[in-house]
């Protein structure tokens, strides 16, 4: 207290008198507005975390979000390095394996625990039923090898370069979800099928983040005329049926373009349909927050708008937006291969999970080759993911939870 | 067998007599005189009718002299098919298959509904027609319902405002029709006219006799003004030609009051997704024990989407189904066997190429024009495509491989015409297209075109046939060590279409000819630039087809000389001089390569009842010649009552042979 004076009360002041300050004390410290609660080191970064950390602390908590996170992870860093996670090539043909089952992997030999293998087959065709019979020989062990040289390729299209996380024994098969009806390793082409799929659904969503910001945002910024204009554009756009409009639009990206462009394009078309929602969100919010004392003073030192919504009013509720973003992007990946299962999206020879399961459309797959069926398991997983993450994202970031 | 068919038709050319005798040794069909005869034995199904008296019996519903088929069945039963469009119905005219002529199981041709028929140097043909035969309604099958259609419909301006079929009028040459009598009637042209014995027996015949006493009500000259005039309104048409032509569809069959010769007669009426098919009373053929013919009372057709047909078949749902069934479904098929006791076989069917590219030779890009116009660029198109490993991958090896020309069971058949350019040399095609000097390499190592642009070319699909992108797809990889980039783009039908004949599409890919079986007395037409609808000259064929007024007249000489063959087919009676013309148009029609044939020949799944007797094991599936199982004549087909035998001894003889 002793950086606290005393300042005496003058005896018999008067009318008269000069005005004598009551007694009172004048602190030379610096102002601290929390020095009536302490806080312990392990408390003060608790109260005052902000609000991105509070998010993280909550998301965390919802279990199931953060597993979904990790799948997600994993599947992305996957992606990046698809020529490497798989054994074989995206066009690679084995024609001496068309419609090979899956090949089991087994670890244990003869009941001792040893490195792992597949069995390789012994094939034949059945000219009874003109079926391809696959029969595992035991005498074939093809121990499955790690960080080994395998097929070429080149890496992004750009770096040649061999080196596989796991590859067949030398002269031996290794097809552990199947071969479709060229010969194709499955597995291979779902590895490879992500890399469209799931970036469709990035890509795509950034186009609709930016479309969605900019257009909500001056919306709800300017009100009036533009914010009539914009909402009746955005109603007229969101009447529209999605899926004949995706496949109208789909259907005029022109045969010639390349399929990594025609890649693009579609996910453009997917981009440019969905922003409305966003667009939706971001307006309403930016009229209620524009009314905020914040903004006006903003406003009062002279900001302009702009900065106005990217500094002060947007990152006001980014969090919800990357909730609801998250939660946008299975509806892509979902769109995508939508379209592709109809032969109008990505075309081969790109792979996606819907031009792989437009393979898959008959009867005859179901009934005898079930496991091209497999590329639906890794749709699901992502748009579970995606939803478990979004939804505990939205969780986390709504304060009032 | 089809030395047969060239000798039999050598015959047929001279006189009566003898047609009469090939016709007897042939021992297909033979006509027996009605004194004599046991009797013929009443149909279960018509008993009650014929006992109430109201349908006569079965000496009166049979023609004095009908058709006597040496077989054996049972009659009833119930057969049921499955189709996937309501247009379905005119199939019954295809599998029905009762013609004037019509073709035997070893394709020769052979009078069916006729009793006979004399052709004199191939210009003259008297008809004879079955004394006593009647229409499925009971009146009596004339000369006069043959008379109706060619005065009173074909020539009558309103109805045929482009006067008589084509074919009917070879080099503009109108045919003069006389009536001898009540059963003979005769066309006869100044020329030979090939074409007319195969139009008749077509799988789409040309229907050269309506059922007059029928169709009058519809028909301005014969049906009452006022009445006509009440039907006009009542079926809102705008004119009685629309009302006629709505009921007249023998083809179409579509009209369940339309007196039919076919063995079953229409009984729904459209639309229905469940059609049934009565047996014809009147019907003219008998078996040797005295039943008549149809054996099967009923055939039940009905409508299915067309990807769960196969799914329904190999559940027991058909009796008799190949119609969208393909070969990719046959291991499917087989595994339901047991459970739902029927068979599949496969049987072989007719065009040349299952899938063909084509050039497009009247492409309106000047530089590709060129191009696909050196027949070094389109040999060494050909000779890049792998097509053992397409038969492999998709017809498990099963397929014969070659170009788009005949098939090795026709007699005209040389397997030089098949195998020209049509081995994998990937070496060869890479010499070919660097002498014509494209020897410029672009990124990727694609050829460059003369004015630079890569060598990238789009083959248009109409995606009619599921395989077609797969073809591409292995086209595309045994393309490319060639320097040419392939790219595949689908379209729907009609748009596939115009592209093509507009010159817009460079190359496309479709079935290739429809007639891998054919003979000399086939016509040639699919190798001559004749119609529109050829992918590799649409321009040339309208020419042709148009007599000059639409397209472009064909201007690479061997075309020409394809063009000019044809027509001295079209103006030839002797065999020896049409098999002339057919062997050097197929010389041509190999060297020059405008097609790219790679598997043909495919094998076509066919499901039958185990129940149900008299379908081939082996057959020809196919369209032209064939009419599908028509040449096998379905009215024999009958059903065994009883155990059902075990699919085990079946087994064997149904497995395919590998060719």
């Amino acid at each position: 207290m002793s950086d606290l004076t005393f300042i005496p009360r003058r005896p018999g002041g008067g009318d008269d008198a000069a005005p004598v300050p009551l007694p009172h004390y004048v602190s030379r410290a610096p102002y601290d507005p929390y020095a009536v609660d302490a806080m312990t080191a392990a408390q003060q970064r608790f109260y005052v975390a902000s609000q991105w950390r509070m998010m993280w602390w909550k998301l965390r908590r919802h279990h199931v979000a953060v597993a979904a996170g990790v799948i997600l992870l994993a599947m992305y860093l996957g992606i990046m390095v698809c020529e490497f996670v798989a054994p074989y090539g995206v066009d690679t043909r084995n024609t001496d394996f068309i419609y090979a089952p899956p090949q089991p992997v087994h670890i244990f030999y003869q009941g001792r625990l040893v490195a792992p293998y597949v069995l390789g087959y012994d094939s034949h065709l059945d000219m009874r039923r003109l079926e391809r019979i696959y029969m595992p020989d035991p005498q074939k062990l093809q121990p499955i090898r790690f960080f080994c040289r395998g097929g070429e390729y080149k890496f992004w299209g750009l770096v040649p370069g061999d080196l596989h996380l796991f590859c067949p024994a030398a002269g031996g098969q290794l097809f552990l979800l199947g071969t479709d009806r060229l010969g194709q390793d499955l597995m291979s082409r779902i590895i490879y099928g992500a890399r469209v799929s799931l970036t469709v659904g990035l890509i795509g969503v950034t186009v609709s983040l930016t479309l969605g910001i900019v257009i909500g945002g001056i919306a709800g910024y300017y009100g009036g005329w533009t914010d009539i204009l914009t909402q009746r554009a955005m109603e007229v756009i969101q009447s529209f049926p999605h899926l004949p409009l995706w496949m109208a639009l789909s259907a005029i990206l022109p045969v010639s373009w390349s399929p990594l462009l025609v890649y693009f394009g579609i996910t453009l078309i997917l981009g440019m349909i969905d922003w409305t929602h966003l667009a939706r969100a971001v307006r309403s919010k930016l009229l209620a927050l524009r009314e905020e004392d914040f903004c006006t003073a903003a406003v009062l030192m002279g900001a302009r708008p702009a900065r106005i919504i990217g500094r002060h009013l947007l990152p006001s509720f980014s969090s919800h937006l990357i909730a609801s973003a998250t939660l946008m992007i299975p509806g892509m990946i979902l769109g995508e291969t939508a379209l592709s299962f109809l032969g109008l999206g990505v075309r081969p020879p790109m792979t996606s999970w819907g031009v792989l399961l437009n393979d898959a459309q008959n009867i005859n797959v179901v009934v005898l080759y079930p496991w091209l069926l497999a590329p639906v398991v890794p749709v699901i997983l992502a748009v579970l993911a995606f939803n478990f993450l979004g939804d505990g994202l939205r969780d986390a970031a709504d304060p009032y939870h | 067998m089809s030395r047969d068919l060239s000798s039999e038709r050598d015959r047929w050319i001279t006189r009566r007599a003898l047609v009469a005798c090939s016709l007897l040794a042939s021992g297909v069909l033979a006509s027996v005189p009605r004194t004599g005869w046991a009797g013929f034995l009443e149909t279960p199904f018509f008993a009650q009718q014929v006992a109430s008296s109201t349908l006569p019996k079965v000496d009166s519903r049979l023609p004095a002299e009908p058709a006597v088929v040496d077989t054996a069945g049972r009659p009833g039963g119930e057969l049921r098919m499955l189709m996937a469009n309501p247009k379905d119905t005119r199939m019954m005219v295809v599998y029905g298959y009762a013609r004037l002529v019509g073709l035997t199981p070893s394709l020769n041709l052979a009078p069916d509904i006729l009793k006979a028929i004399d052709v004199e140097g191939g210009r003259i043909f008297t008809l004879h027609l079955r004394k006593g035969m009647k229409w499925s309604d009971g009146h009596p099958f004339t000369s006069e319902d043959f008379r109706f259609w060619f005065e009173d419909v074909a020539s009558n301006r309103k109805l045929s405002p482009s006067g008589l079929p084509v074919d009917l009028v070879p080099a503009g040459d109108k045919p003069r029709f006389e009536v001898l009598d009540e059963t003979t009637v005769r066309y006869s042209w100044s020329r030979p006219n090939p074409l007319f014995l195969p139009d008749i027996a077509g799988p789409d015949p040309l229907f050269i006799y309506a059922p007059a006493h029928y169709l009058k009500q519809f028909h301005a000259k014969y049906a009452d003004q006022d009445k006509l005039d009440v039907l006009v309104k009542q079926s809102s048409v705008r004119k009685w030609t629309e009302l006629y032509v709505r009921h007249a569809g023998m083809y179409k069959n579509d009209n369940p009051d339309l007196p039919s010769l076919q063995p079953w007669v229409l009984k729904t009426k459209p639309p229905a997704d469940r059609f049934i098919f009565e047996r014809n009373p009147y019907y003219y053929r008998v078996d040797k024990s005295g039943n008549q013919l149809p054996y099967i009372d009923r055939v039940i057709m009905s409508l299915a989407d067309a990807r769960l047909i196969s799914a329904k078949t190999a559940a027991g749902e058909s009796d008799l189904q190949a119609r969208y069934l393909s070969f990719n479904d046959y291991t499917f098929l087989r595994q339901g066997e047991d459970r739902n006791h029927y068979n599949v076989r496969l049987w072989r069917t007719g065009p040349g190429s299952q899938f063909a590219l084509y050039p497009n030779l009247n492409v309106t890009d000047a530089v590709w024009r060129g191009l696909v116009r050196d027949v070094r660029f389109r040999r060494a198109l050909s000779l890049a495509v792998n097509r053992h490993e397409l038969n492999q991958v998709i017809y498990s090896g099963l397929a014969i491989e070659g170009q788009n020309t005949l098939l090795p069971q026709s007699p005209l058949y040389k397997s030089a015409y098949r195998q020209a350019w049509a081995q994998y040399d990937p070496g060869e095609a890479n010499r070919l297209l660097d002498v014509i000097g494209l020897t410029k390499r672009g990124s990727d190592d694609v050829r460059l075109l003369p004015d630079g642009r890569p060598m990238e070319i789009i083959i248009e699909y109409s995606g009619e046939l599921p395989e077609e992108p797969d073809v591409l797809e292995l086209i595309r990889d045994s393309w490319r060590p060639i320097g040419i980039k392939l790219f595949g783009k689908p379209a729907q039908l009609t748009l596939f279409r115009r592209r093509v004949f507009s010159g817009e599409a460079l190359m496309s890919i479709d079935k290739g000819i429809e007639n891998g079986l054919a003979n000399a007395a086939s016509s040639p037409w699919e190798f001559a630039p004749t119609t529109q609808q050829q992918l590799e000259w649409p321009k040339w064929g309208e020419h042709y087809e148009t007599k000059g007024e639409a397209g472009e007249a064909p201007d690479l000489p061997s075309a020409v000389k394809l063009r000019d063959l044809y027509n001295q087919w079209l103006a030839t009676a002797s065999q020896a001089a049409q098999r002339d013309i057919w062997q050097q148009m197929l010389q041509i029609w190999s060297d020059e390569v405008y097609s790219i044939g790679t598997v043909g020949g495919v094998l076509q799944p066919v499901v039958v009842n185990g129940k149900l007797r008299n379908v081939p094991e082996k057959g020809i599936y196919n369209w032209d010649p064939g009419a599908f199982f028509g040449i096998y004549k379905p009215d024999q087909f009958w059903f065994e009552t009883g155990q059902h035998p075990k699919s085990a001894s079946s087994d064997a003889t149904a497995t395919p042979a590998s060719p």
